[in-house]
């Protein structure tokens, strides 16, 4: 220590001797009486200002200093040596290790202070001329070292003539000026440099000078540069920064008086409770739930409220962190779903962001809080205030990560996407670019799920977060129920209907590889991305391309779809298909039906439960055999089924035979069970009008008149042939009545109805653009041919009259059957009798019975059988009346009721029907409405 | 390694002498070495500047018989 102090004296003496007779000769400057004594008061003077300032007046901060430097270069236009002086000083502070400079800052602090003293020199000389000691009684206070008596009364400083002081001058503390001057005095003459251990008083002095200073610079520094010999008071306000720098001073201790906690520490424990982590100071409160600074701790309210500001931050960090490691720590398990997963990546990488901004502020904190100095406006220190203009864009987005998780807690999948979608919708660009960043990564899943599924047909969905659910079912319901849209999971950014063409060309891929086998879609797929202008590998969407994704899915359901539609067009042969239905369910080969009606009609006739459906289907075998429809397609004909449905005692074979088509995979997604049940129920309707037109032809064939008859007729006596020409004459025109009727209204089924709806059919089958298309046009078909063929549900009651008058008129048949059975029976006995002998060909009889015997008839039992025969007659006759009335009633009520259809179609049928209007004149007040 | 060290002091005086150019102090290269160790000791830096500015005011004067155009003439 000695050394040390020895060593400084010396360096000190080395330095006032340079300073001295710098511009001098040394040597003959030293030796010269004058020059001795001047040398050593300048000793004196440098170790009494040695003494006196113990630290410096700022805190050490190099790169505050360097700024300041710099800056202080540049405004005085000197931009360059601003540069040049940088570098320099860069290259400075590297220098390390021995023989470096460890004190750099004292160095680059000197010299800052030289040269503002010579620049202020330069720019107050004006006012200095006057006394060469002017200016030093404004800086230091040197004044009467020199000979100079004139002003040694007036300048009064503190060294050796400190008794000269006027204390007069000094009301408010001469005491103190007056022990600080012995004191200096006193340490001066022991020439050494007293550190400040533990003594205490010079600190004590030098302080009370110091607020003297304070209280006096105001009234006196204006003076002082005018009259400038003022003593003590000079001294202590020796230049205008020195007390700016009290000041300052001051008001640290206030601040420090304030806050017990200095603010360095605040901002470092803010910054731990930005990471969700407790600091010393401010900690993390369950019970309100939020951040706050400890109760002892005592700070201002303002610094109390901006910590309380800026840990919000915190808390939002702690929302969000502890949402992902909750969601990461179950995810295997439970199903948060890709979409989660995404979602927590991408804040995962928005806190990344964060964690690198608390870096850098870190670091920042690390520098010192200057107080507000010159030097306050340079470097990169940290104060709250700071923090919060750091914070404020970080809070904005971590506020949103926060609400997004606050609403996408209990979403998944599609709705969670749909959900941040909803948020993404904001009028500040930070804000929307943020949440598309966001959605872009959210998203990513789930527009990798869309291209799988238009281009591959697969659903790679564990988590059930895609818009599209998919069900296991039969291979024929694939199409209908296989796949549905999840409303829930559809996010907003998704429109219904693209949703839905979605899931149509994925339900085609699907279609086409299960149920039709069909592997030619890949190249249409790889065809649509092309042309959409996407690569089909993962990760070719993203939010935001909604014309992107657009574009692709109409590309690729339009190949699919024609694709599709080709399979089955071709392959497939839908078209073949839907025509031989309508041949054979819906009886359009007519020679086939004829045949079958003949061959299998007796064995219908019996009871259901006697009927063999295997013999039936012998008989349908033959009848395509024998008909035309031998040369249609193999596998056409080998689809075709006979069906029994099940039947009630009492059916007849009739009420229960139907033929069956068996569409087989793929064809089957459109001939549903339903779509065949309804099938079956048109073709029930149709079987039953040809059974009924074929009982009336077979009625025809026994009741037309014929040679034998008439020549029969001829022979009766004149009441019975009366009668039986009057009831015959009922049966046919009733016969007539009825065959008019089932003839135009056959026709009507047959054109009216079949061929127009499967012309129109067809024309929408060559405009169908999917299967979708193609499944409503085959809709729309057989709807028309139910709702015209009076099977639908509106004409219920027309469709009832209609089979009472089947009925009716089966019921006439066999009742034309039975009297001309009876005539026939009656005409034999008649001849029986006179020709015992059959072997005679019809024309011998004929003219036998003409020419030779009519009266052998007339023989024995004539009478009987006359009155036998007058019996039955009558009875025929009343029992075609009551018929014939019954019929006329029901059709009656049945054309009443036609025109109450909405139908266009059944007008024509009307119109057919009563062409002469033979019906509307027996009933007038119908007649005219029509 | 002493020519080290002492290649790395003379750099380093070097650099300040530079910077003390640039600021235009008007210290020649002892005075800063000598500065520089009275720095090193530990010497608060104002009260050197103090005692620089202080010696500087005192040696014109009695060096050149105009001080205020000597003075303005050293920087």
């Amino acid at each position: 220590m000695e050394d040390d102090e020895q060593r400084i004296v010396d360096l000190v003496k080395e330095l006032v001797h340079r300073l001295l007779y710098n511009a001098q000769n040394p040597n003959s400057s030293s030796s010269t009486v004058p020059a001795r004594q001047k040398y050593n008061q300048a000793l004196k003077y440098s170790l009494r200002i040695l003494s006196s300032r113990m630290t410096p007046s700022i805190i050490s901060d190099e790169s505050a200093m360097v700024e300041s430097i710099k800056r202080h270069l540049v405004t005085a236009g000197k931009s360059s040596e601003a540069l040049t002086f940088a570098d320099l000083y860069s290259k400075f502070s590297l220098k390390s290790g021995p023989g470096s400079v460890k004190n750099k800052w004292a160095v680059v602090y000197l010299l800052k202070t030289v040269s503002e003293d010579l620049k202020s020199r330069k720019n107050q000389s004006p006012n200095i001329i006057s006394s060469g000691f002017l200016d030093s009684a404004l800086a230091g206070g040197l004044p009467t070292l020199l000979e100079n008596t004139e002003f040694n009364n007036n300048s009064g400083g503190i060294g050796n003539l400190i008794k000269n002081l006027n204390i007069e001058e000094f009301k408010d503390g001469p005491d103190n000026l007056l022990g600080l001057g012995y004191n200096f005095q006193s340490l001066s003459n022991m020439g050494k440099l007293k550190k400040n251990r533990g003594e205490g008083t010079l600190g004590d002095y030098s302080s009370n000078l110091k607020r003297l200073g304070d209280n006096l610079s105001g009234l006196r520094v204006g003076e002082n540069v005018k009259t400038g010999l003022k003593g003590g008071v000079l001294m202590v306000s020796k230049d205008p920064e020195n007390i700016r720098e009290m000041a300052y001073r001051e008001y640290a201790d206030l601040v420090k008086e304030e806050n017990e906690v200095l603010e360095e520490v605040l901002v470092r424990d803010v910054l731990y409770a930005c990471q969700g982590i407790d600091g010393m100071y401010v900690k993390f409160d369950e019970k309100i739930d939020a951040y706050v600074l400890q109760d002892f701790i005592k700070v201002s309210r303002a610094t109390g409220i901006l910590v309380r500001k800026l840990c919000e931050i915190g808390w939002l960090f702690r929302k969000v962190k502890g949402y992902i490691t909750e969601t990461m720590a179950r995810f295997p398990d439970e199903d948060v779903g890709t979409v989660g997963q995404a979602f927590c990546a991408a804040l995962q990488d928005e806190l990344s962001d964060y964690y690198k901004l608390l870096a850098v502020l870190e670091a920042q904190a690390m520098n010192p809080i200057p107080l507000v100095s010159e030097s306050a406006h340079s470097g990169n220190y940290l104060s709250l205030r700071r923090l919060s203009v750091w914070f404020a864009e970080p809070m904005v987005k971590m506020r949103l990560m926060a609400v997004l998780v606050d609403c996408c807690k209990v979403l998944k999948g599609g709705a969670m996407a749909g959900a941040i979608h909803m948020h993404a919708q904001h009028g500040d660009p930070l804000v929307n670019d943020f949440m598309k960043r966001l959605l872009r990564r959210v998203c990513s899943p789930l527009f990798e799920m869309v291209r799988s599924w238009v281009l591959e047909g697969e659903l790679e969905d564990i988590f059930a977060e895609f818009f599209i659910l998919s069900q296991q079912v039969k291979a024929e319901s694939l199409w209908r129920e296989g796949y549905q849209l999840h409303a829930a999971m559809l996010p907003s950014f998704i429109s219904q209907s693209l949703a839905e063409r979605i899931l149509r060309t994925g339900k085609s891929i699907n279609f086409l590889r299960v149920c039709c086998d069909d592997r030619g879609w890949s190249n249409a797929t790889t065809e649509a991305a092309a042309a959409a202008g996407t690569t089909t590998r993962r990760g070719g969407l993203g939010y935001g391309e909604t014309d992107a994704l657009e574009s692709l899915i109409t590309e690729a359901a339009k190949r699919i779809d024609k694709h599709l539609l080709d399979v089955l067009y071709n392959q497939y042969k839908f078209r073949e298909h839907c025509l031989a239905i309508k041949r054979y369910l819906l009886l359009g080969q007519g020679d086939f039906v004829q045949y079958l009606m003949d061959i299998v009609g007796p064995e219908l006739s019996e009871p259901a439960n006697t009927i063999s459906s295997f013999k039936l289907a012998g008989l349908l075998e033959s009848a395509i055999r024998s008909s035309n429809a031998q040369y249609d397609d193999p596998d056409v004909l080998d689809r075709l089924r006979v069906k029994m449905m099940p039947h009630n005692t009492g059916d007849r074979g009739w009420d229960v035979f139907s033929l069956e088509y068996d569409a087989r995979v793929p064809l089957n997604t459109v001939f549903t069970e339903s779509v065949m049940s309804r099938y079956l129920q048109v073709f029930n309707f149709l079987w039953k009008l040809r059974r009924i037109e074929h009982a009336l032809i077979c009625a025809w064939k026994t009741m037309k008149p014929n040679c034998v008859t008439s020549q029969f007729f001829g022979n009766l006596p004149h009441a019975v042939k009366l009668q039986l020409i009057l009831t015959s004459r009922k049966c046919q025109v009733l016969w007539d009545e009825m065959n008019h009727f089932v003839s135009n209204l056959q026709y009507y089924i047959m054109f009216e109805v079949l061929e127009v709806s499967w012309s129109n059919f067809l024309k929408e089958m060559e405009v169908a653009k999917d299967l979708d298309d193609l499944l409503r046009a085959h809709e729309k078909y057989l709807y028309s041919i139910v709702e015209k063929s009076l099977l639908g549900e509106r004409s219920q009651n027309l469709n009832k009259t209609l089979f009472i008058l089947f009925d009716l008129i089966v019921r006439f048949q066999s009742q034309a059957d039975r009297l001309y059975e009876g005539i026939t029976e009656l005409l034999s006995r008649t001849t029986g009798s006179s020709f015992p002998s059959r072997s005679i060909t019809k024309s011998q009889r004929k003219s036998n019975n003409k020419s030779s015997e009519p009266g052998s008839w007339l023989g024995e039992g004539r009478k009987d059988l006359t009155r036998h025969a007058g019996e039955f007659l009558r009875k025929m006759g009343k029992d075609i009346e009551k018929i014939a009335k019954e019929y006329s009633s029901v059709f009656e009520g049945f054309i009443t009721q036609l025109p109450i259809q909405q139908h266009v179609d059944l007008k024509f049928l009307m119109f057919r029907l009563d062409f002469t209007e033979f019906y509307s004149h027996l009933r007038p007040s119908t007649g005219r409405k029509l | 390694m002493d020519s080290e060290a002492a290649r790395t002091a003379r750099d380093s005086l070097e650099l300040v002498f530079h910077m003390s150019n640039i600021l235009e102090t008007g210290l020649d290269r002892h005075t800063l070495s000598i500065l520089i160790a009275l720095c090193e000791m530990g010497i608060n830096p104002e009260s050197l500047a103090a005692i620089v500015k202080e010696l500087r005011r005192e040696s014109p004067p009695s060096s050149s018989s105009a001080p205020t155009t000597a003075k303005s003439a050293v920087p």
